[in-house]
């Protein structure tokens, strides 16, 4: 009988134990079976409870291994920037190219003009751009970007209202939750530490009561909510302050947590009932805002203070967002109004992150360096920004966060800056990009702009696997070998308390190197001492996580491909402080939870007051523009994509159409039909792709998923439907990152056009 | 004999298609038409009053299989020892010669037939490759929510309950699918 079997079965095949390890929310178990030094099939975690199990991206993983598209050679530009025309030349011609350049540019201009672009792309401890940046620091430095897209919004909050991003819990204390508000947020997708959705789906079944907020009905709602609220985008902040109002009007503030935990609750009150403005916020002000009836706001504001313990979990995505930073104040300071910090099943809006091993115990004590004066300048590593001052809308009298220095750039002004250098305002001249793991053309906001500044740069570098819309920017391209190929350690994300040891499975494709061993052969070229960049990948693994206390055996580590760190009970954030507050206040300023922040109140920028407030802003739904541009566009992520990363992988592209959500009461007026190759944009841009209509998002808001590849066509329509191509380059005063706050309009595209799909 | 079955908690699924990659990766299948396990969308309502939900799509190995039934070549034979439903390539007479006569037959369209003329009939046989080392298939040691579980259907019943329908779900109780759900039911949010 000839019956199906999969390939190979049998006693030659070992299994390596390795794992997934892109910048999505989980770090995940892939055990890889390897016959004859070729992957052939993929096993995920198998292993005692809980398991690490791999989702769809990391299961798919032999596709972009062996992609025909993989970067097999270094090559050299031979068209425009953009063009994608290269020609194929050796190592040593490439990195001599490379140097000749970095030393060109420091010698003329100093090390201030080398950007330095690291990416997300390898979220393992040692490869990617952690090896590259210390080249180059050894090389007299460089300059760089402060703010990351994804979260910048709700770290400032959370280091504004806490002064620590270490606001989790674990995930096994959602079990402990009675209510469950899922803000924004979409761990179906996303996945946020592996174990997240089986955790939601748990408490479920354990009876907790689940509401969703979010203008789309995600996977996460139709899953895990018991009511699905949709919300207007960018109005997140006016629908919490309107739930405060009714927590405060219906006499449920938990008053002795406010008195014992917080400061600030007079000021924020009285903004709240309108004696700072006349205009009292109550559900009924919130529902012409937010499109939220008022009565389902003051149900849950009920709900949330009523039933205790309650976990309001405050997404990422409403954050990113203008002025985002306004939404992730007035989540926590919701939390602080209810009591629902520091006990399990309740939750601290915030950062999230939940479980470190690294040296963090100075997050959560008062850190003596509080009383250094970074006013005058802060310390750095990095010769250019060493001494530089503090920005002055930075929370640089805090400890942790986001690095403060005056001398980086605000990510999504990287191409403003490359434009207009230090006549625009900006610490530096750039006259070269050195890329690594990233595809910033595509990531960044505004990439018509971003295509623009590329093409004006002396020179660019990229390390890439494949020809992404950055590399074809690349005067000099160099291929880079994936996690299969190497070996790594992925750490612990945000919650979860575990280490995967990324086993080498196979050698490294074609002429592809590591980032380690790129730099081993670039430090000589630079005059830089090989000796740190000669060690073997294990060695320097060895080091970096030799201060890691949870790390007790490397070696059972590395040989079993997964190290799970027993919690003797479910980690709840600011337990401490709430249990002995003298002993252990919290990492601000005051020592208390600020709904009235010390540090911001210095500040006095309207933009990011004191207290959380709703605020509008120049691309808001309520502006004039709105009338031109009538929508609002989401960015979110796509369940097949990590950002821009496995974008060329068959069996996931196969899964999901990069297609515009928009609603059938906005797709029949302009005469759409679900599968129709339609336009949308704006001022910025134009991208074409076919439309998904649904009753899935809200009317009045159509949702791009991020990461597509940016294509412009001859005449700069973006055929990729890279969501970027329309997304603003102006950053919020605290850093939030406006990728969710740009307003645009649909079409069906040109006749002509249409005809081709 | 001890008729494997299914078991699919419809109440966790998040569409997510891990399994469905899962499957491709083990059998070594190009993307494209050929998926042993497919996972439906099941989507209602209008906005805001929803509902969504998916169906895994495994074969569900029918105590009284139709595919059997219909085929020409005595291809298909269900399993004495542990009710699988398998397909022998050999005797299959392919898509030239048999208008895909288990295709037709199925409601659930397990059997496929990948695009070259002459295709073969493959489908899931619930990895019985790994079922006789003690493993569970590919797909349900995949799954991320641990919606999938396989066994003895009459254990499976004693621990999961007797549904044997499921929203998106075509109930044909003559062929009787060795499959029961956890159902998601209905209620617009």
């Amino acid at each position: 009988m000839n019956q199906l079997q999969p390939k190979d079965l049998g006693s030659e095949v070992s299994i390596v134990n390795t794992g997934c390890c892109h910048d999505c929310g989980g770090r995940c178990v892939l055990r890889a079976h390897v016959k004859e030094g070729k992957i052939i099939r993929l096993e995920s975690d198998n292993g005692p409870k809980p398991q690490i199990r791999a989702c769809l991206r990391g299961r798919a993983y032999r596709q972009r291994l062996y992609s025909p598209d993989r970067l097999k050679y270094p090559m050299r530009r031979i068209g425009e920037r953009g063009q994608g025309k290269f020609e194929r030349i050796t190592w040593d011609e490439a990195l001599d190219e490379v140097s000749e350049n970095l030393k060109r540019i420091r010698a003329s201009y100093g090390n201030s003009a080398i950007l330095f672009l690291p990416g997300a792309g390898n979220q393992g401890m040692l490869h990617g751009p952690v090896v590259p940046g210390m080249l180059l620091q050894q090389f007299g430095g460089f300059t760089r970007f402060w703010g990351i897209p994804s979260y910048e919004g709700a770290l400032f909050a959370s280091m504004a209202t806490y002064g620590t991003i270490r606001t989790g819990h674990s995930r096994d204390d959602l079990l402990n939750s009675r209510l469950i508000l899922l803000w924004g947020w979409n761990p179906a997708n996303t996945i946020w530490d592996p174990e997240t959705s089986l955790s939601l789906a748990r408490a479920r079944e354990k009876g907790a009561r689940l509401v969703a907020v979010d203008p789309r009905y995600t996977d996460s709602v139709a899953t895990f909510a018991d009511q699905w609220i949709p919300i207007r985008p960018g109005t997140d902040a006016a629908m919490l302050i309107a739930m405060a109002y009714v927590i405060i009007t219906e006499g449920l503030v938990d008053q002795a947590f406010i008195e014992k935990y917080t400061q600030g609750f007079d000021h924020y009150r009285d903004y709240v009932l309108g004696k700072e403005d006349e205009e009292p916020k109550t559900p009924q002000w919130a529902e012409t805002i937010t499109k939220v009836p008022a009565k389902v706001i003051i149900d849950l504001a009920r709900a949330y203070a009523g039933q205790k313990p309650a976990a309001l979990i405050a997404g990422w995505g409403p954050a990113r967002m203008a002025l985002g930073e306004q939404y992730s104040r007035s989540a926590a300071v919701l939390c602080a109004l209810t009591g629902n910090i520091g006990l399990p099943g309740g939750y601290a809006a915030g950062f999230m992150r939940a479980y470190s091993s690294r040296e963090t115990g100075h997050l959560l004590k008062k850190d003596p360096n509080l009383q250094v004066d970074k006013s005058q300048g802060i310390p750095s590593a990095n010769p250019v920004e060493d001494g530089a001052k503090p920005r002055p809308d930075s929370l640089y009298k805090l400890s942790g966060g986001t690095n403060a220095t005056s001398a980086r750039i605000h990510q999504s002004q990287i191409w403003d800056a490359i434009l207009r250098g230090k006549a625009g305002g900006y610490p530096a001249d750039l006259k070269m990009a050195y890329i690594v793991a990233s595809n910033c053309l595509n990531q960044y906001p505004n990439a018509n702009r971003g295509a623009q500044a590329l093409k004006s740069l002396e020179f660019i570098v990229v390390h890439e696997q494949f020809m992404t819309p950055t590399a074809r920017f690349a005067d000099v391209l160099l291929p880079v070998n994936t996690f299969m190929e190497r070996e790594d350690i992925a750490p612990p994300w945000l919650g979860s308390p575990y280490y995967i040891y990324l086993n080498k499975a196979v050698d490294s494709m074609y002429e592809s190197k590591s980032d380690l061993e790129i730099c081993r052969e670039l430090a000589p070229r630079l005059g830089i001492p090989q000796g740190f960049f000669n060690l073997p990948d294990g060695e320097i693994l060895r080091m970096f996580t030799s201060r890691r206390r949870d790390i007790t055996d490397f070696d059972a580590m590395k040989s079993e491909g997964v190290l799970k760190i027993h919690l003797p009970e479910p980690i709840v954030a600011f337990k401490d402080q709430i249990t002995d507050p003298q002993k252990n206040p919290f990492p601000t300023l005051s020592g208390k939870i600020e709904i009235d922040c010390d540090h911001l109140r210095e500040m006095n920028h309207p933009r990011i007051p004191s207290i959380p407030k709703y605020l509008g802003h120049s691309e808001h739904y309520d502006v004039p523009l709105a009338k031109k541009y009538p929508l609002q566009l989401l960015t979110t992520h796509s369940k097949i994509r990590t950002h821009s990363t496995l974008e060329r992988v068959p069996w996931l592209k196969e899964l999901e159409v990069q297609g515009v959500w928009i609603n059938p009461a906005d797709a029949e007026p302009r005469n759409i039909q679900k599968g129709d190759r339609i336009d949308v944009f704006n001022d910025r841009g134009r991208i074409r792709i076919p439309a998904y209509v649904t009753e899935r998002i809200m009317p009045g808001v159509v949702n791009v998923c991020q990461g597509a590849w940016y294509t412009p066509d001859n005449e700069g329509v973006d055929i990729g439907g890279c969501a970027n191509t329309l997304t603003r380059d102006e950053p919020s005063p605290g850093g939030a990152f406006p990728m969710n706050s740009a307003l645009v309009q649909v079409e069906l595209s040109p006749p002509g056009k249409e005809e081709e799909k | 004999m001890a008729q494997m079955g299914i078991y699919f908690d419809q109440t966790r699924c998040t569409g997510c298609f891990t399994c469905v990659v899962a499957c491709k990766d083990w059998y070594d299948l190009d993307a494209g038409p050929v998926n042993f396990m497919r996972v439906r969308s099941i989507e209602r309502g209008t906005f805001p009053d929803l509902f969504a939900a998916y169906l895994a799509s495994p074969c569900y190995h029918c105590l009284q299989p139709p595919c059997i039934q219909v085929c020409p070549g005595q291809a298909i034979t269900k399993r004495a020892i542990d009710g699988l439903v398998v397909v022998d390539a050999d005797r299959c007479l392919g898509k030239d010669e048999c208008p895909q006569k288990c295709l037709k037959a199925c409601p659930w369209k397990a059997p496929q037939f990948d695009p070259s003329p002459d295709a073969k009939m493959q489908k899931c046989q619930l990895c019985l490759e790994r079922l006789e080392e003690g493993k569970q298939p590919i797909c349900v040691e995949a799954c991320p929510m641990f919606a999938l579980d396989v066994g003895p259907i009459d254990e499976l019943q004693k621990k999961y309950g007797e549904a044997s329908e499921a929203e998106g779900f075509r109930t044909f109780k003559q062929f009787k699918p060795a499959v029961i759900f956890k159902p998601k039911r209905f209620s617009a949010l």
